[in-house]
């Protein structure tokens, strides 16, 4: 497993850098290759999907009209996910003109994680992840952005540090600290179970 | 491979790739069953790490073949769209110098090219424009936009104690907090500015193609998207205008404006013309504001009529203590001043108990009468 996903960096490394140069076709895998996680991502942000359409396609523009002025080395899905979310950002400015604090913290994660219902196969399990499911859509919106970054989108912590404009040791805080407070609900309000559960495996 | 030896928090399970693939597609590429087995307190945090992962999921919507390739080719129709008008308004402009005929259809295509640039800031690509999106993009932390719909003027107070009466159909976008070595915000349509004194930190008013540079003073610009000129009219101290580095290969010169001079930029011609006399101006004589035309000059002059020629100024409500105010007299200066500054003049003048809060266009003074 993990030399593929070194592999899918050299992949995104070589295509990045060929797309620097003018290659239209590296442009095109690297847009169908990331087009849809971006919708996704973008939608959590704005409950308006054409416009959020609207943003990805511009970033990809972008992306392609500047392409000279882009940098050499950059973690391609981190930077693309970070310039929908800034884009976003904006368009939100744009059209809240009267609120006085817009910026790019005031747009917020409007997603709620499901459960994979297919995989829980017995009532137990069931009960147990819906309450843990409850417990995640409950937390902060910036918990739980963090959260899907690191987990779904395979982030780092540094880079969601810059995407969501804060340190380190914030970044890190916000994916603890969900993660902490789940737990502690969690392990307090059903240790019974917890205990039956691990001696059934 | 086996780092996994090391994990002990669900974190470490949750970021682990192919553990992710083992829960949730069941494909165990690594044998996890038989080394989650091997140890109990292993398994325990192996289920934790599964439970979380279950109650986590983000439905994948996979947009279908035809759907990515529609948005493929609507994406390179933008970039298309971007360049051909891109390239349009320069190469008409360039070929436009050389011919004269050419030159109003040139001008023509940089009007709208600067007016949807003025909107869409950042859809250009030019290395002017580049520039002047870095600019914009190193100040949007915190670039706070206020557009005025109202048929009324609105103050707006800065965070360096300066003020703007922005004019209907207008905005302005400005950082909540000025930091660095300069003061800059970005106007659209029309603005008076009263600028707080700060010679450390120049203040810059960025306006269509024009600049205005300014360290403490007050002065009005004028900069609608869809007018022929851009005007910018001095009022007290002393202004510097110069073109936007947008325009830097075309001419670079500096403008300096004094008290009651002002200057129209003609966006078709691409000129600046120095207005001297701007009485003797019509378009300039007719459209000044109130606050242009009233005196802050008091000598001995009652406090309820002092705040009355503000409130016309400024198009502001002021409520005040009227009785216990009636009999105070006040001889003070306060032209070229901020109205935030104004109105601490004015409180301090009249006595230790006087505050103002400012709230909007709502202004409430608080007072227990004149020393």
């Amino acid at each position: 497993m993990s030399h593929i996903i070194k592999n899918k960096l050299i992949d995104d490394a070589a295509l990045w850098s060929n797309l620097k140069a003018g290659d239209e076709k590296s442009f095109s895998v690297l847009f169908e290759k990331y087009y849809s996680d971006l919708i996704s991502y973008g939608n959590s942000l704005s409950p308006y999907s054409e416009k959020v359409q609207d943003c990805v396609q511009d970033v990809f523009a972008d992306i392609w009209l500047y392409r000279n002025s882009l940098q050499e080395y950059v973690v391609v899905k981190a930077y693309l996910l970070s310039s929908v979310r800034k884009r976003i950002a904006r368009l939100f400015e744009r059209d809240h003109i009267f609120r006085k604090a817009a910026s790019t913290e005031s747009i917020e994660f409007l997603f709620d994680f499901s459960i994979e219902n297919d995989l829980v196969e017995d009532e137990l399990t069931a009960e147990r992840v819906l309450y843990l499911n409850k417990l995640l859509n409950e937390l902060p919106a910036r918990q739980k952005e963090a959260l899907y970054l690191r987990y779904h989108q395979g982030l780092n912590v540094e880079q969601i540090a810059e995407m969501l404009d804060v340190n380190y040791q914030s970044a890190n805080n916000l994916l603890y600290r969900g993660l902490l407070s789940l737990r502690k609900d969690w392990k307090g309000s059903i240790p019974l179970i917890l205990l039956l559960s691990t001696s059934v495996l | 491979m086996q780092k996994r030896n090391n994990y002990t928090e669900i974190e470490d399970f949750l970021a682990d790739e192919s553990f992710q693939k083992w829960i949730l597609l069941k494909i165990d590429e690594e044998g996890w069953e038989e080394w989650t087995l091997e140890n109990r307190q292993r398994a325990k945090l192996v289920e934790d790490a599964r439970l979380l992962l279950l109650g986590m999921k983000v439905s994948k919507n996979q947009l279908s073949k035809a759907e990515l390739s529609d948005a493929l080719s609507a994406t390179w129709k933008k970039i298309a769209e971007r360049e051909a008008n891109f390239q349009k308004s320069v190469l008409s402009f360039k070929r436009g110098i050389s011919r004269n005929w050419l030159f109003g259809a040139a001008a023509a295509l940089l009007i709208c090219f600067f007016s949807v640039w003025f909107y869409q800031k950042d859809s250009f690509s030019t290395d002017a424009i580049v520039s002047y999106k870095e600019l914009i993009e190193e100040n949007n932390e915190g670039l706070v936009e206020q557009t005025n719909n109202t048929e009324k003027s609105q103050i707006i107070t800065l965070s360096d104690g300066s003020s703007v009466l922005l004019q209907p159909n207008s905005k302005l976008s400005y950082p909540k907090i000025f930091t660095g070595n300069e003061r800059k915000v970005y106007l659209s349509g029309e603005g008076f500015f009263e600028i707080s004194k700060n010679p450390k930190k120049p203040f810059f008013v960025y306006a269509n193609e024009i600049v205005t540079r300014v360290v403490g003073t007050s002065f009005r610009i004028k900069a609608y998207p869809n007018q022929q000129d851009v005007e910018v009219l001095v009022r007290t101290g002393k202004v510097r205008v110069m073109p936007n580095d947008l325009l830097k290969e075309i001419k670079n010169e500096e403008v300096v404006l004094l008290p009651n001079q002002a200057l129209r930029f003609t966006r078709k011609e691409l000129t600046f013309n120095k207005i001297l006399n701007i009485t003797e101006d019509p378009i300039l004589t007719s459209s000044t504001r109130n606050i242009e035309q009233l005196s802050f000059e008091f000598t001995d002059i009652p406090v309820d009529q002092i705040l009355k020629t503000i409130e016309q100024a400024y198009q502001v409500e002021i409520d005040f203590p009227k009785e216990k105010l009636q009999e105070c007299r006040l001889t003070t200066s306060l032209s070229d001043q901020p109205l935030p500054e104004k109105l601490k003049i004015i409180c301090k003048s009249i006595g230790n108990e006087t505050n103002y809060e400012m709230n909007g266009n709502q202004i409430v003074i608080t007072s227990l009468g004149c020393n």
